[in-house]
């Protein structure tokens, strides 16, 4: 088309808040140029139900289908990585909770993992296993939200309620775990922040049945059925190629049949302790990527059963972590599978209480960058598809 | 003068009838939805939270009635009443009891089946004059689709009206003979599918579509006229729910008086709730497979209740 | 790999859609997750019958119960986890700290319960007699010194003894370790001793006694006199025999005088008497009274007697002239004041705290050269690092990873020593096992010192009674209760535990008399008996000083100079002055007495500097001036309260506050003092007080 026929379709972003349509002037644009004009801007966000979070994309539609979707990010920048600069080692704790907001659990522990291996701190087994536990029930947590929005995205709301059920659940545990709902601040370098209540253990054991139950419920009803795979089928087709050079990672990637779990394949803690499986898709279209959180959660489940099995009583707490930790100067870089996969936090210290530098690589940030190539040819109503499949969380991708 | 006073009078109280019936089917819907989704729906207004839709109406009538800047704001404001009027049109030939219709005219059936599609016309100009993306992209969707819809449905009520040899409802209902239903059923099916698109229910709720285009072709309506489009839409379900009790269930059966009239209100009810059991279960179709549907799915189906229908009636 | 079912339950997780496919893999079981539709008239009714699949579950759900919580009809109940609105408990300048006191047969059940409730201070928690530091320090900084010496007198006995000695694991504990530097708590015992010499005289309170049964002691060292004092207090006539010619055990011939000054010890020991103890010395049980004797006239026997001997390792030349036991050594060099090293090289072998004794005492006696031989490496020797550091500082050669091999003889006088290079002492179990090299040396010197072990003589005490020794020469006892085998006879201290520490033997002196009471008073002995609670709290990592904040650090215990020290007795240490005293107090956190400090450690770590503390520290009005929360910052992150070492900041179940002013966000300590009631949205609550506030 002529970019110059209709002055407000353009890619500069700052022009296109402008965009308005109106019947008549458009006719006579076309009446006047001559050209067909058959591309049409819409302005998807930052404010819209489908897009997770503060995400705008700028789609270009010929009719309903995507000819062009460009992610603007940057929505819920509040500088993080910078701010960690001039705080001490546990005062960055809470604003890792901020980060991916979905599972701050990962976040805490992606983080104190960078500090520990700074400061060289040996972390109590118990504590271990209260981190894998409470990060594979984080998992349960994040996986049970992106499915409900994949079902929710696709119109399905009674699925979106029923897998909010579960993650209200888990929620609801580590509310009594530690008090808070969404930002735990739990995981802690040198540890966890609390022990974990009388009867925390039975009553997850009790309620992990339950959960299969409602999952595999769930299961039927959204994924086995014909419109929902219909609509997530062969949309947002990513090839292993694709995902290995595009830095995907976590379900996107194992959606599109590459093996790369960190538990597994840069495994650390005590996962190796544990019989566990990972999913991994042959398509990668959202409806493998969709499927492979599916299954993850009932591998978490089996994690949480056998870590419970083998937890013993012991400390919470590395001996002697004084408070305001101050690492030899050094960097350190570690990662850990999150809930969209690998979540790394790279500390420099100089030596004083707070960190030189922190920088995050969030899986989130990488996967988003896909959104361009996976919903082009595609219709708009596949676009949110294709966003909630690749399970964007702002906190985190913008930081 | 009398046709302008009966018509003032007529048009008003089918005007009440159709608030009555979306307030009771906003309720109802809340209902049946917030069960579905292990939740109450409305508790705290009125015993079971029934006059929860009406405290909503009082709101939303006190509510600025916004018109955009953008907007063609003659077609902006006209349009909720290009969709509204026809729905309510429509209920003129529906059968509430037995051997009664507001008017009961040998052309029920096809009054039934033309009159709301005119309603299409309200929604692609609500969508057009928003000035809106979303709206435009919900305007045109909404006119695909119910263009589209409307032959399996009309299709499908062919072969009642050839079992029955009229096309009048009132006479369908007193003729209806148990044994139809299983021989209707294809058609049923077909007219129940059809009018839930029609009706830009979910799953066919395409045009609205609140997951992408947030609320389709009303994104940018507000107050009263938002409120319009909501009684329509409830309007419509209670008059499709009614039609279908009375041309495929039996409405009344025969039976008349206040009990007549409680029978094909239960049977109409039925088919709300199926209505709304549907929306609230499954994920929204795609445009291309909406039509998909219709043209590979729903016509054939509605050509084969012909044929079976066909075939029966030299052995009747 | 065996191919088996994900959920484990036996069912595909997915109904409607065909079997899973495992791929087994010898490493990896992965799961195939993709699964495709059925084509043609199959795949027409597998769309049909999953849409009726759905119908089904959302009407069965439908049918089932609602989850829908009807707030706030039905509220919660506040658990004590919830991140709220923060609360004090108590501020300096209001509340007082709750002091750890009660007598002795019940001592251990309090701190059990403290411990229980997580009351417990970490010094009192890691003090093996529980002695109430956080109390004493309370005292001290409020000028109460002889409430502070009273308080620390009830388990420590002699407060000036152990000021000196002990080696405080109450500071290895202290909390402050975690910011700063731990409190010079040992040195206020010393301070407070020091302090009550003015008024000893008008403070003595003689025991009365009020029962009829009488106790014996043997042996008068540390263990003896607590049970001594601690039956006294209850009320029983207790004597106490000493074979030596002076009271104090090990504390008298075992501790060097330039770390325990003599006039210490009889001053704190005539204390006891002043106070109704009868005490009796020179009289050696077994020798000079039989033991048989002592069981018919008094009801009760505990036997304190302390260890008598050195172990000497049996190299080659072990017998030489020159060749001496640790214990021999330093009581020579105590009682006498000359060792027999004057102008003599001397050896040490052993890495304990005795063996530094010996090498400090040797060169305070004249020999011209120490060396101290060990096997352990440089930071792993079992004697305290300050220890070590202040002998290496007087001149003591350390040798390590060194073991004795054969002594040199020169005509059956020591000439020298052969040592052996020793690669690791323990095995992995953890077991003495040393593990020796191939590299020799040789030390020449004219005395070797065993200080490789001590052991009890108890044969000539216990002849001609029921109790009967082990094949080693050690007397079984109950290590909990402290009995022996004969119901009436008891023992305590390093008979019991082995070489140990003077506070560790005043904790089993404190067990031993609860012990005796109750079988004098007719109790069961172990009901509620349980362990001591010992939380650890060792190997914490010095925290740095620099880089954040000024620090209130430790006074520094003023010490004499090292090239002065070595030539005399006279004490190392010399004692903090009346100011220094009460600063140092001054900076105890009063952990776990949830009473607010003004610590200000919640504020320093804020995330959103939401905090702000100020208090005064004049000496009699030292108060919380300001303690303000704004709740518009707060994100409820929690730090705050988990680095309150007082407990004093928690949080409440308290949400939703919302007020009609911005500035009623801000609570100062007056609005966090007030009991919120404890219910989860209490914004009514505290409108109601701001709508107070406005109208007046």
């Amino acid at each position: 088309m002529n970019a110059s026929s209709i002055d407000r379709i353009t890619s500069d972003a700052g022009e296109v808040d402008a965009v308005t349509l109106k019947i008549t002037e458009r006719t006579k644009k076309i009446a006047t140029d001559g050209t067909p004009v058959d591309e049409l801007v819409v302005n998807v966000g930052p404010s819209h139900p489908s897009t997770h979070g503060v995400c705008r994309v700028i789609t270009h539609v010929d009719g309903e289908i995507v000819t062009k979707a460009e992610p603007v990010i940057g929505y819920l920048h509040r500088g993080v990585e910078k701010i960690a600069e001039n705080r001490t080692y546990l005062q960055v704790v809470p604003l890792t909770d901020r980060l991916d907001y979905v599972g701050s659990m990962y976040t805490n522990w992606a983080y104190s993992r960078s500090v520990e291996r700074l400061a060289g701190i040996r972390v109590p087994e118990r504590a271990e296993y209260l981190r894998v536990i409470t990060c594979e029930m984080q998992r349960m947590a994040s996986h049970m939200m992106s499915l409900g929005s994949t079902s929710g995205d696709s119109g399905a709301t009674t699925a979106f309620i029923y897998s909010f059920d579960i993650r209200e659940r888990v929620i609801e545990f580590f509310e009594d775990l530690c008090g808070s709902r969404l930002t735990y601040n739990y995981v802690r370098p040198g540890g966890v922040s609390m022990e974990v209540p009388d009867g925390w253990f039975d009553d997850i054991l009790a309620w992990l049945p339950i959960a299969r139950q409602s999952l595999s419920e769930l299961d039927r009803l959204f994924f086995g059925n014909h419109i929902a795979r219909g609509r997530l089928k062969g949309i947002g087709v990513l090839s292993a190629e694709d995902a290995v050079s595009w830095g995907a990672s976590g379900p996107v990637a194992r959606g599109s049949g590459v093996n790369w779990d960190l538990r597994k394949h840069d495994t650390y803690s005590v996962y190796p302790r544990f019989d566990f499986d990972v999913p991994i898709g042959s398509n990668g279209d959202a409806y493998d990527r969709a499927r492979c959180r599916l299954f993850e959660v009932y591998e978490s489940m089996r994690i949480i059963e056998q870590a419970i099995e083998q937890i013993e009583p012991g400390p919470i707490k590395a001996d002697g972590i004084p408070r305001l930790i101050a690492p030899r100067p050094g960097d350190a870089y570690d990662h850990i599978e999150s809930a969209r996969g690998s979540l790394g936090v790279y500390l420099v210290s100089d030596g004083s209480p707070r960190p030189y530098r922190m920088k995050v690589r969030s899986p989130a940030f990488c996967n988003l960058a896909l959104l361009p190539m996976l919903a082009e040819g595609h219709t708009l109503s596949d676009l949110v598809i294709v966003l909630g499949s690749l399970d964007p969380v702002f906190g985190e991708v913008d930081r | 003068m009398t046709g302008y006073v009966g018509g003032l009078v007529f048009g008003l109280s089918g005007g009440m009838v159709i608030a009555l019936a979306a307030l009771f089917g906003v309720w109802w819907e809340r209902k049946v939805a917030g069960r579905i989704q292990m939740r109450l729906g409305p508790t705290e207004i009125g015993p079971a939270g029934v006059f929860q839709a009406l405290a909503d109406t009082i709101k939303l009538l006190l509510k600025e009635d916004i018109t955009p800047r953008q907007a063609d704001k003659k077609l902006f404001r006209v349009a909720p009443f290009l969709v509204f009027t026809p729905i309510a049109m429509s209920l003129v030939v529906i059968p509430f009891a037995n051997g009664w219709a507001p008017l009961d005219t040998s052309v029920g059936m096809l009054f039934y089946l033309a009159v709301p599609a005119v309603s299409v016309i309200g929604i692609l100009i609500a969508g057009f004059s928003s000035g809106n993306t979303y709206a435009t992209l919900g305007g045109i969707r909404g006119a695909a689709q119910m263009i589209s819809y409307e032959l399996p449905r009309t299709l499908s009520v062919l072969a009642i009206a050839i079992l029955a040899g009229t096309l009048a409802p009132v006479e369908v209902m007193a003729r209806y003979e148990w044994w139809w239903f299983p021989v209707s059923l294809l058609g049923f099916i077909v007219f129940f599918i059809s009018s839930v698109a029609e009706l830009n229910r979910a799953p066919f709720n395409i045009p609205e579509a609140d997951s992408e285009l947030v609320a389709g072709y009303f994104a940018d309506y507000s107050g009263i006229r938002w409120a319009i489009f909501m009684m329509s839409e409830y309007g419509g379900i209670v008059a499709t729910s009614y039609f279908g009790a009375a041309i495929f269930l039996g409405g009344s059966q025969g039976i008349g008086g206040v009990l007549g009239v409680l029978l094909i209100f239960l049977k109409a009810i039925l088919l709300i709730t199926v209505i709304i059991w549907v929306g609230w279960t499954f994920p929204r179709f795609r445009s291309d497979q909406l039509l998909t549907l219709a043209w590979k799915v729903l016509t054939p189906m509605a050509l084969v209740q012909i044929v079976i229908v066909g075939v029966i009636i030299p052995w009747l | 790999m065996a191919v088996r079912s994900n959920d484990g339950s036996g069912a595909p997780p997915n109904g409607h859609i065909g079997a899973l496919e495992h791929e087994s893999d010898s490493v990896l079981l992965h799961i195939n997750v993709s699964d495709e539709d059925r084509g043609g008239v199959g795949g027409f009714v597998d769309s049909w019958k999953s849409v009726f699949a759905g119908m089904k579950i959302t009407a069965v759900r439908a049918m089932g119960p609602t989850k829908t919580v009807q707030y706030p009809h039905e509220k919660y109940a506040v658990s004590p986890r919830w991140r709220g609105a923060l609360a004090l408990k108590g501020v300096l300048g209001r509340d007082e700290i709750p002091i750890i006191r009660d007598e002795s047969p019940v001592y251990n059940a309090v701190i059990r319960d403290l411990y229980d409730r997580e009351r417990l201070p970490p010094c009192v928690g890691n003090c093996p007699a529980n002695v109430d530091a956080r109390g004493q320090n309370y005292y001290l900084a409020e000028g109460m010194t002889a409430e502070a010496y009273e308080l620390v007198r009830e388990r420590n006995i002699m407060p000036g003894v152990l000021g000196r000695i002990c080696h405080h694991p109450c500071e290895s504990a202290c909390r402050r370790n975690y910011y700063d530097e731990p409190m010079a708590i040992r040195p206020l015992h010393r301070f407070a001793y020091e302090e009550y010499a003015d008024v000893r005289e008008e403070r003595v309170k003689v025991f009365e006694q009020t029962r009829d049964q009488q106790v014996a002691v043997i042996g008068s060292g540390p263990s003896g006199l607590a049970a001594a004092f601690d039956l006294m207090a209850l009320g029983y006539r207790v004597v106490v025999y000493e074979k030596e010619r002076a009271p104090g055990g090990a504390l008298f011939s075992g501790v060097p005088s330039y770390r325990l000054p003599r006039d210490v010890l009889s001053t704190e020991i005539n204390g006891l008497v002043d106070m109704g103890l009868d005490l009796r010395v020179g009289i050696e049980i077994g020798k000079d009274v039989p033991i048989d004797h002592l069981l018919g006239e008094f009801d009760a026997v505990l036997i304190a007697g302390g260890l008598q001997t050195s172990r000497i390792i049996p190299v080659p030349g072990h017998d030489a002239d020159g060749v001496r036991g640790a214990l021999d050594f330093l009581k020579d060099a105590n009682w006498k004041g000359d060792a027999g090293v004057k102008g003599k090289r001397v050896l040490v072998i052993g890495g304990g705290n005795v063996a530094v004794d010996v090498a400090r005492c040797a060169l305070r006696t004249g020999a011209t050269e120490v060396r101290l031989a060990c096997l352990e490496g440089d930071d792993e020797m079992p004697c305290h690092p300050w220890e070590i550091e202040e002998a290496v500082d007087e001149g003591v050669i350390a040798m390590c990873s060194m073991g004795p091999h054969e002594v040199l003889t020169t005509d059956g006088v020591v000439s020298g020593m052969k040592m052996r290079e020793c690669l690791s002492v323990f095995d992995e179990m953890g077991r003495f096992a040393p593990n020796y090299g191939e590299d020799y040396a040789e030390v020449e010197c004219e005395t070797v010192v065993f200080a490789t072990g001590t052991a009890p003589v108890l044969h000539d005490l216990v002849a001609g009674s029921d109790l009967v020794l082990n094949e080693r020469g050690i007397l079984p006892v109950d290590g909990t209760l402290f009995t022996t085998v004969m119901p009436n006879v008891f023992a305590c201290g390093e008979v019991v535990t082995g070489p140990g520490s003077a506070i560790g033997s005043i904790a089993t002196g404190h067990e031993a008399a609860t012990s005796i009471h109750r079988y004098l008073s007719g109790a069961s002995l172990s009901e509620n008996r349980t362990d001591r609670p010992v939380p650890v709290y060792e190997n914490y990592q010095p925290a740095r000083l620099d880089g954040v904040e000024e620090s209130r650090k430790r006074v520094k215990m003023p010490m004499a100079r090292p090239e002065d020290r070595r030539k005399d007795f006279r004490q190392v240490e010399t004692g903090f002055t009346h100011l220094e005293a009460v600063n140092e107090a001054a900076r105890c956190l009063r952990c776990q007495s949830e009473v607010c400090v003004g610590c200000t450690f919640c504020a320093r770590t804020c995330p959103d500097y939401a905090i702000q503390v100020q208090r005064v520290d004049d000496p009699g009005q030292r108060a919380i001036t300001r303690y303000d929360l704004d709740l518009s910052k707060c994100s409820f992150c929690g730090l705050c309260a988990e680095q309150c070492p007082t407990n004093a900041l928690t949080h409440t179940g308290q949400y939703e506050l919302s007020f009609f002013h911005r500035d009623l966000m801000v609570f100062d300590h007056d609005e966090m003092l007030r009991d919120c009631g404890g219910t989860r949205a209490t914004g009514a609550d505290a409108h109601t007080q701001a709508d107070a506030e406005e109208a007046s």
